[in-house]
């Protein structure tokens, strides 16, 4: 049997942590194993030792943190998602409404995927399956997102790129999509993973030197 | 109800956006203007200057027909300020406003080189004879008191007097004659001034006034608009929540938990219609009537919306009904119980729209299979008598989807 992934979930509405937690109970592969309403909360840091805190001693991040997008301690979703990143766990994004700017700012910050909170639970479990296998999940409000970016920020995607994107955000599934493309659905998810990655890559911030020399570190890492 | 705030936050926004171009207007105030009735005030001046320029070139041309027997300079004189002119006035009719270069040469050249001139070579002895130079001086001083920046004007005026008062002392005019011809130069350029400074005033007046009440049409269409939303959560969402609270219905009911899903999802798109900063009634109304009578239906949409097109209120309409058939489409053949609609503007087609609805369900063959009346009829002929386009994508196990664009 594979592993069972971990997950914490940050989110500030009671009632959404209490349907979750039913929810997830009935998943045997994912266990919740911590909530909270903010991020500090969770990782049990004071504010203080920020912004290069690691959370407190001993906290066990989980493989997968489901945080809403605008919590109400008004922290920004960038931050809350670099602290996250920073302790290991990958970050599901989730919210109410598909904020779409905020939802470029999400995933230009790292995180790894984007739900509206009404989705079914299948739908959630695989992207959370899809986030734990190291991919990206995807959702039809994140291809919409990015493939009608209009920000100077953008980066730039092949025409490909942009065609599975479109048909992937009006709502096909990634099979109909990579076959009106006349690819292979592995392709097409490839092509996916690629855009995401072209966006965390535009978003790693190179404003000092330290930041600059970590970023030419990644990216021989990436390279090698 | 962080979101209900978050609109509220964002109408304010809006609003702020819409005062800007009275703020735009006061910033360029003293400077060329942009608001129509700036326009009109410049165009004004435009005009009663080359009437006034028109005047004394007609004095000339009189003068200098009735002395033949003078020397060609005369002549050439006369048609350098006619040639100057032409084009000192023929630029500003087609720019709106004076060019300052040009109004210097008008000056400098008309204004002080030309009776200079005429005295010295042209065999001018009387004042009579070098009457008609000295009177387009007038006009150009009345020119330059409207054209040029405060200093700029008063050093051609001064120039003006002082070459005039030395060309007139020259010939031997009376002091009666120089005072009232320099009394003329100054009074010319006083008088166009303070009908600038008018105009210009009741125009920027105007044009406030017009901002103001485009703001307020705008205000109100909005409040309008938000009623009408008022309304519709009233009947809705308040009345879901209502009775939820009252803890007379088993909120886990299947078709409470339907009437909740529709309404959240009913939210959702309101959200989005209302972020963007310009915002089209027509498309968008009428998309959201497609999609609120399959929903009464029990079919899920998921909708998005991006820059929503201006289209014509019959486009529009089509639109909407198009979609409603697609929609309908999927809620009987596809077995999903749930559509995808997104419309935005068409990237390929200036002011164009692109909207599509799609399904995950079993699709068909469409080589084999003849599409239902529906898709043909009220899909495909809805969007043909606007000058749109349907096309229908699908393969078996694939799910269908339906592109509408317009212009085809």
């Amino acid at each position: 049997m594979a592993r069972v992934i971990t997950v914490s979930v940050v989110d500030d509405d009671r009632m959404l942590l209490d349907g979750l937690r039913t929810w997830l109970a009935g998943v045997p592969e994912l266990r919740l194993v911590a909530t909270a309403a903010t991020v500090g909360e969770l990782l049990g840091a004071p504010e203080a030792q920020l912004p290069y805190g690691f959370g407190r001693a001993g906290y066990a991040p989980p493989d997968i943190v489901l945080l809403d997008l605008v919590l109400r301690d008004g922290s920004a979703p960038t931050d809350n998602i670099r602290r996250l990143l920073r302790t290991g766990s990958r970050v599901l994004m989730i919210s109410t409404v598909p904020d779409r700017s905020r939802i470029i700012e999400a995933v230009r910050a790292g995180a790894d995927g984007y739900l509206t909170k009404d989705h079914d639970l299948p739908t959630l479990v695989a992207a959370i399956k899809d986030l734990a296998s190291g991919r990206g999940a995807l959702s039809t409000e994140l291809a919409f997102a990015c493939a009608h970016d209009d920000s100077p920020a953008r980066p730039r995607l092949s025409p490909r790129e942009r065609q599975i994107l479109l048909d992937y955000a009006s709502g096909l599934t990634l099979k109909s999509a990579a076959r009106r493309a006349g690819i292979t659905v592995h392709t097409a998810k490839d092509y996916l993973d690629r855009v995401k990655a072209k966006y965390q890559q535009a978003g790693r911030p190179t404003h000092t030197k330290l930041d600059l020399a970590r970023r030419v570190r990644e990216d021989s890492l990436d390279a090698g | 109800m962080a979101d209900v705030t978050g609109k509220t936050v964002r109408e304010g926004v809006v609003l702020a956006l819409l005062s800007l171009p009275v703020r735009r207007i006061r910033a360029l105030r003293g400077t060329s203007g942009v608001g129509s009735g700036l326009q009109r005030a410049q165009s004004f001046m435009v005009v009663a200057t080359l009437l006034y320029r028109a005047s004394h070139l007609t004095v000339g041309a009189l003068a200098v027909a009735q002395r033949r027997s003078e020397l060609p300079l005369q002549y050439a004189g006369f048609a350098v300020a006619l040639g100057l002119s032409a084009l000192t006035y023929g630029t500003a009719l087609r720019r709106g406003w004076f060019d300052r270069r040009h109004i210097w040469a008008d000056a400098l050249v008309i204004g002080c080189v030309l009776p200079l001139a005429l005295c010295a070579w042209g065999g001018v002895r009387e004042p009579p004879a070098i009457a008609w130079a000295m009177l387009l001086g007038g006009s150009a001083s009345a020119v330059a008191a409207i054209s040029l920046e405060r200093l700029h004007a008063l050093t051609v005026i001064a120039l003006l007097l002082v070459t005039h008062f030395i060309g007139y002392q020259a010939v031997g005019a009376s002091p009666a004659v120089i005072l009232g011809h320099l009394n003329s130069i100054v009074s010319s350029a006083v008088m166009t001034w303070l009908f600038r400074w008018y105009l210009l005033r009741q125009g920027r007046l105007l044009d406030e006034a017009n901002a103001r009440a485009v703001a307020a049409e705008a205000h109100k269409a909005r409040y309008a608009e938000r009623l009408e939303h008022h309304r519709a959560l009233h009947d809705t969402v308040l009345a879901t929540l209502t009775t939820l609270a009252s803890g007379a219905v088993d909120a886990n009911a299947p078709e409470v938990r339907r009437r909740c899903a529709r309404e959240a999802a009913y939210l959702r798109r309101l959200i989005q219609q209302t972020a963007a900063e310009v915002h089209h009634r027509e498309i968008g109304a009428a998309l959201e009537d497609a999609v609120g009578s399959v929903e009464s239906l029990q079919l899920r949409v998921t909708a998005q919306y991006h820059d929503l097109p201006q289209v014509p209120p019959e486009v529009a309409a089509a639109l909407g009904d198009a979609v409603r058939e697609a929609l309908n489409n999927v809620r009987r053949h596809a077995g999903t119980g749930h559509a995808y609609l997104t419309a935005t503007r068409d990237p390929d087609a200036r002011g164009g729209a692109l909207v599509t609805v799609v399904d995950r369900g079993p699709g068909f063959d469409p080589e084999r299979c003849v599409p239902g009346l529906g898709l043909r009829g009220s899909v495909h002929g809805r969007m043909a008598e606007v000058g749109g386009r349907a096309t229908v994508d699908t393969a078996p196990g694939e799910g269908v989807r339906v592109e509408l664009r317009w212009p085809g």
